[in-house]
């Protein structure tokens, strides 16, 4: 075997061990994520609580900013989106009616009216 | 060169390319495609957005009344004891201001789990023991092998909801049940002890009680003292000032409190405290 292929061979087997380690053994860390990356079902839920709280004090401003921790999108898409698991999911009927009318708030409201988003 | 040298030049070149794969191994698994998680679970959270998750837990709490609920989703941050979280995050808050009006509700949900039968059966859930799938795009999913699913299954059951937890009527003025001198060597002089309940005869924490005198004033809060009770606060007064005491959110006003005298077994003279007890009506 010429001496190329042997050095090319190692480098494989180098790429290999490099990559087993940063991918397997020792991974970039996943304490610390962000709600950005919560599963549908934890995003739903945090979305419902918003709209509980909503459902008590109609405080528009206040729900997009707490749906602004979920990710850059807007507050209202994020709700429409924990609204659609809902209903998969089977939620209840009431949940599904307190998520149906945050989304229909969020949908009217204009950050410009006062709630700037985070 | 000579033919005794080139064993030992196969070596190093080995090794050589040997470290250039595992160093491009490494560039491709940490820097250009390092494993990106989704689908994680509250407990992975970054300190900061636990307090900001627990804040909503408790500030839906508040709301609903629903405690199984609130215990359910509290679970999820995997506190090792969720009552003494919350009540910190509580005096946190408080001690920044409270910017985000969450204190009454961390304190007022800790409170709520410190009188629940079931507080002890909040248990913390187990570590997360990922399962890494690595996707071809260089994602990777992340596969928590616990029991998540059993916990929301109890968050989106219909079963019927529990009875909601009294909270303090709004608006309603705090009324002063009782006044009483207290001498006790064993407390500081001129303590002045407040204790704040609703109208279940319950403690109540995070509420504002500002005490005034001729030429100064202090707000202090129910609740920074939870070994004293979740509606228990207290300042110490100089001698021979006269205080006023009433609660930011609406009470009587308690006018001509002073330290009072008081005397020991062995007849030496000293200043005692004061306890009022301020309930809704």
């Amino acid at each position: 075997m010429s001496r190329w292929i042997k050095f090319f061979i190692v480098i494989a087997l180098g790429l290999a061990a490099g990559l087993v380690y940063g991918w397997v053994i020792n991974p970039v860390e996943y304490t610390n994520t962000t709600p950005v990356t919560l599963r549908a079902d934890y995003r739903s839920d945090y979305v419902l609580m918003v709209a509980e709280v909503f459902h008590a004090d109609q405080n528009v401003d206040q729900a997009a900013r707490r749906l602004g921790i979920l990710g850059s999108e807007p507050p209202a898409k994020i709700a429409a989106q924990s609204l659609d698991y809902a209903r998969q999911a089977n939620f209840p009927a009431s949940d599904l009616a307190l998520l149906q009318s945050l989304t229909a708030a969020l949908q009217t409201w204009q950050p410009a009216s006062g709630g700037a988003l985070p | 060169m000579s033919a005794e040298h080139e064993p030992r030049r196969g070596s190093w070149y080995l090794l050589t390319g040997l470290l250039i794969g595992l160093a491009l191994g490494l560039l491709v698994a940490w820097v250009l495609a390092p494993v990106e998680y989704v689908d994680t679970a509250p407990a992975s959270l970054r300190p900061d957005f636990k307090d900001q998750y627990r804040s909503m837990i408790a500030s839906a709490y508040v709301v609903t009344g629903d405690l199984g609920r609130a215990q359910s989703r509290l679970s999820l941050l995997g506190d090792v004891d969720p009552v003494q979280t919350l009540t910190l995050q509580a005096q946190n808050a408080l001690a920044a201001g409270d910017p985000d009006d969450s204190a009454y509700a961390l304190a007022h949900m800790a409170d709520a789990l410190k009188q629940s039968p079931n507080e002890a059966s909040l248990s913390p859930i187990p570590e997360l023991i990922p399962s890494i799938t690595q996707s071809p795009a260089g994602s990777a999913n992340l596969t928590p092998t616990r029991r998540p699913a059993a916990a929301l299954t109890l968050i989106y059951s219909p079963t019927p909801r529990p009875t909601r937890t009294p909270t303090p009527t709004v608006g309603a003025a705090f009324v002063l049940v009782s006044q009483e001198p207290v001498c006790d060597v064993n407390l500081s002089e001129g303590l002045l002890q407040v204790e704040i309940q609703d109208a279940a005869r319950q403690p109540i924490p995070g509420v504002e009680i500002i005490i005034s005198w001729e030429d100064g004033e202090e707000h202090i809060f129910t609740g920074l003292k939870p070994e004293l009770g979740n509606g228990y606060a207290d300042f110490v007064m100089k001698p021979n000032v006269g205080y006023s005491v009433q609660l930011a959110s609406g009470s009587q006003f308690v006018t001509n409190l002073s330290a009072p005298f008081c005397q020991t077994d062995s007849g030496d003279s000293y200043f005692g405290g004061i306890r009022l007890l301020f309930q809704q009506p």
